[in-house]
C-alpha cells in the first residue's frame, strides 16, 4: 500500500494543506474568540485554518483512493544551491558587503548548472558587480555596500 | 465631456518628462523579458517592483504596468521565432505565427502580431477610460456585506479559471488568506502568528512572498531545460504585410479585441484564457479551417489582439473594486498599498492623476511598442540566444538587492529563500501558486469586511443573504463550485489545458 502512496501529489498536497490548517488552526486558539457579532483576534484564523484542515483532508482522500497524477521530481541539490545562495548574500551583503556576497552568490547558484565552469562564474561575477555598483548604487542610490566596515 | 477632461489630466501627468522615461524603460525592459523564456510577468514584476518604490506613485505604476504589457509583445516575439512561449499568453500564437516564420513571412508574423496588440490596446484603453468611473459607482454603494460576497466571487472564479486542479487551488487560496494574517490585527492590535519577532509585526513583506513563489522557483524548475536554441531570423525586407495578409487579419483582430476585452473583466480571466477563446473561434469561423497549424494569419492576429486586450482590461477590476483578478494584478494591488494608496473606488476620486496617469500611460506605451520593437527585432533575435545560465545568476542578484532594498534589511531575503522551498514543494505536489498570491493580497481585507458585516448585523448571519447583490454574488460562486465537481466540465477543462502542456 505504502508503495503505491509514494510520490502521489494529491496525497503529499492533501498532508501539507490538513497539517497547515491544523497549525493554523491551532496556533489561533491562543487569541481571544469573542462573539460572532464581535469577532476577537482568534476567529477568523480559526475558521480558516478549520476550513483548510478539512479541504487538506478531502484532498488528502482523493489522493488515496483515486490515486491522480504523480509528484514532478526536482533534483534535490538544485534546490539547495539555489536557497542556498539567497541565504549567502543575506549573510555576507552587510558583513564583508557586495564584492563577497555577489561573487559567493554566483558561485553556488551556478554550480547547481551543468553549464558550471570557473571561468564563467569568475566573469559573470565580475560583470554583475560592475552593474550592481552603477545602477543599483550610482543611479538608484540604494544603500546597499560595495565594501561594508 | 468629463471623459475628454479627465484622459486629459491623465495625458498631463502621463507625458511629463519623468513618467515618459519610466514608461519607456518599462516597456522596454518587458519585452526584453517577456523575449526571455522562462521568465514570465509575475516574476518579472516581482523582481522589479521593490526598485519602483522610490519612485513618485504614479510613475511607479506606470512603469510596473509598462512592463507587464511589454512582457505580452515579447512573449509573442519569442513564440513566432522560436516556437517557445515566452510566457503563458503567447502559447497560442506558438501554433501558427511559427509555421508563418517557417515559411518565410516571421516578418509579417511579427508585424501582426505588434500591430494587431496596438490596435487592441488603444480599444481596451478607451474601454477601461470609459467603464471605470461606471464601475466606480457602483462599488460606492457596496458595504462590507456585498465587498465579501465580492471577493468569494473573485477567489473563486480566479481559482476556477486558473490552471490545475481546483480543490487545491481553494486550499492555496485558503493559505495565502491565512499567510496575509500575519501581523498586527487591525481590531484589536493584537499580534497573530508573529511568534514574538518584532519584524513580523507589520506582516510579510509580500514582493518576498512573490519572488520566492515565482522567480526562485522559476529558477530551479527551469535550470536543467538550459540548451541553446535555434532561431529563425527574419530578414527585415520581409517586414511588412501585403495586401492579402492585411485584410486576412483585419476581422480577426476586431474580434479578438472584443473577446479579449470581455474576457479581461472576468476574475481569473485576462490574458491567456482570452487568447485560447479567441483561437478557438477564429479556427471555427475561419472558411478554410484546415490552414489553422499551417500558418493561418487569423490564428495569429485573432489571440495576440485577445491577449493584449485582456491583459488590458484585467486593470478594470484591479483599479475600481481593488480586486486583483489574477497574479500580476494582486501585485499591482500591492504596490498601491506601498504607496498609502487603498486600492478601490476612491481613487479615482482621491488620486485622479494616479488613475488617469495610468490608463493614458496604457495607450502612449502601446504606441512605444510598435515603435520600438519592429526596428529592434535584430536586437531581440540575439536576446533569444542568451543562455539561462548567464540569466539566472543576474535575476538572483537583482532580486536580492531589491530584497534589501525594501526597507534596508535582510529579513525579506530570508522568507525569500523560505518560500522558495515552499514554492518547489507546491511544484512537486502540482499546486499553482498564483491563488495563493491573490489569497495573501485579499486576506486582512477580507477579515476586515467580514467582521464589520457580522457586527453590523448583530453577529446574525442571515446579513450574507439579505442583500440582494450579496446573494447572486455569492450564488454565482456556490453554482461555479457545483459545476466543477461534475466530471463532464472536469474534462473539457483538462482537454483546454493539455493544449499548451
Amino acid at each position: 500500500m505504502s508503495f503505491r502512496l509514494n510520490n502521489m501529489a494529491d496525497v503529499e498536497a492533501g498532508l501539507f494543506f490538513t497539517l497547515f490548517g491544523g497549525l493554523t488552526a491551532g496556533l489561533s486558539l491562543q487569541y481571544q474568540m469573542g462573539t460572532i457579532a464581535a469577532m476577537g483576534p482568534g476567529m477568523f484564523p480559526l475558521i480558516l485554518g478549520v476550513i483548510l484542515t478539512i479541504l487538506g483532508l478531502v484532498i488528502l482522500a482523493k489522493g488515496v483512493m483515486a490515486g491522480g497524477e504523480r509528484t514532478r521530481s526536482l533534483p534535490p541539490r538544485v534546490v539547495l544551491l539555489i536557497t542556498l545562495s539567497l541565504m549567502a548574500f543575506a549573510v555576507l551583503v552587510l558583513s564583508v558587503g557586495l564584492v563577497a556576497a555577489v561573487p559567493a552568490q554566483v558561485f553556488i547558484a551556478l554550480w547547481a548548472s551543468d553549464h558550471f565552469t570557473l571561468k564563467r562564474a569568475i566573469a559573470l561575477s565580475i560583470g554583475l558587480l560592475l552593474f550592481c555598483c552603477l545602477v543599483f548604487i550610482y543611479f538608484l542610490g540604494i544603500a546597499v555596500p560595495m565594501i561594508a566596515v | 465631456m468629463d471623459f475628454l477632461n479627465n484622459l486629459g489630466l491623465g495625458f498631463e501627468a502621463a507625458l511629463s518628462l519623468n513618467n515618459l522615461t519610466f514608461c519607456f524603460i518599462g516597456v522596454l525592459v518587458g519585452t526584453a523579458i517577456g523575449i526571455l523564456p522562462g521568465l514570465g510577468p509575475l516574476a518579472t514584476i516581482a523582481m522589479l517592483l521593490p526598485l519602483t518604490y522610490s519612485l513618485e506613485p504614479v510613475t511607479g505604476l506606470i512603469m510596473i504596468s509598462g512592463i507587464y504589457y511589454g512582457a505580452q509583445y515579447g512573449g509573442s516575439t519569442t513564440a513566432i521565432l522560436v516556437n517557445l512561449p515566452g510566457e503563458s499568453s503567447s502559447v497560442v500564437s506558438c501554433l501558427d505565427g511559427h509555421q508563418m516564420a517557417r515559411k518565410g513571412r516571421a516578418g509579417a508574423a511579427l508585424a501582426i502580431a505588434a500591430l494587431g496588440s496596438f490596435f487592441a490596446g488603444t480599444i481596451a484603453t478607451m474601454l477601461i477610460a470609459a467603464f471605470s468611473p461606471i464601475l466606480a459607482e457602483v462599488a460606492f454603494l457596496f458595504g462590507p456585506v456585498e465587498y465579501f460576497a465580492m471577493m468569494v466571487l473573485g477567489l473563486t472564479a480566479a481559482t476556477l479559471l486558473a490552471h490545475g486542479s481546483f480543490i487545491k487551488g481553494v486550499a492555496m487560496v485558503l493559505t495565502g488568506l491565512i499567510l496575509g494574517l500575519v501581523g498586527a490585527d487591525v481590531n484589536s492590535g493584537t499580534y497573530r502568528f508573529t511568534f514574538g519577532s518584532f519584524s513580523l509585526t507589520e506582516g510579510i513583506e509580500f514582493v518576498a512572498v512573490a519572488m520566492g513563489l515565482f522567480a526562485f522557483t522559476d529558477i530551479v524548475t527551469n535550470i536543467r531545460g538550459d540548451q541553446a536554441r535555434e532561431v529563425t531570423t527574419p530578414s527585415l525586407r520581409n517586414l511588412w504585410l501585403n495586401r492579402r495578409e492585411a485584410t486576412e487579419a483585419a476581422f480577426p483582430v476586431i474580434r479578438g479585441t472584443a473577446i479579449g476585452s470581455v474576457l479581461g473583466l472576468l476574475p481569473g480571466g485576462g490574458a491567456m484564457i482570452s487568447s485560447f477563446a479567441s483561437y478557438a473561434i477564429e479556427k471555427r469561423l475561419a472558411k478554410r479551417p484546415q490552414e489553422f497549424g499551417h500558418g493561418a494569419i487569423a490564428g495569429l492576429a485573432g489571440p495576440e489582439a485577445a491577449n493584449n486586450a485582456g491583459a488590458q482590461t484585467s486593470f478594470i477590476p484591479m483599479l475600481t473594486l481593488g480586486i486583483p483578478s489574477n497574479g500580476v494584478m494582486a501585485l499591482m494591488i500591492g504596490a498601491l498599498m506601498v504607496h498609502n494608496i487603498a486600492p478601490g473606488p476612491y481613487v479615482m476620486v482621491s488620486n485622479p492623476e494616479v488613475f488617469w496617469g495610468l490608463i493614458a500611460s496604457m495607450w502612449i506605451g502601446n504606441a512605444m511598442l510598435v515603435i520600438l520593437n519592429l526596428p529592434l527585432i535584430p536586437l531581440w533575435v540575439r536576446l533569444i540566444q542568451v543562455h539561462y545560465w548567464i540569466l539566472y545568476p543576474i535575476i538572483l542578484t537583482v532580486c536580492c538587492v531589491g530584497l534589501f532594498s525594501i526597507e534596508n534589511s535582510l529579513l525579506p531575503i530570508y522568507f525569500a529563500a523560505g518560500f522558495t522551498l515552499v514554492g518547489c514543494l507546491f511544484w512537486r505536489f502540482r499546486a499553482e501558486a498564483a491563488p495563493l498570491l491573490l489569497g495573501f493580497i485579499l486576506g486582512p481585507l477580507m477579515e476586515e469586511h467580514f467582521r464589520r458585516a457580522l457586527l453590523l448585523s448583530n453577529g446574525d448571519l442571515a446579513i450574507f443573504y439579505q442583500s440582494p447583490l450579496s446573494i447572486v454574488m455569492l450564488s454565482i460562486a456556490a453554482v461555479m463550485c457545483l459545476v466543477i465537481v461534475l466530471p463532464q466540465i472536469r474534462r473539457g477543462r483538462s482537454v483546454a489545458f493539455t493544449e499548451d502542456a
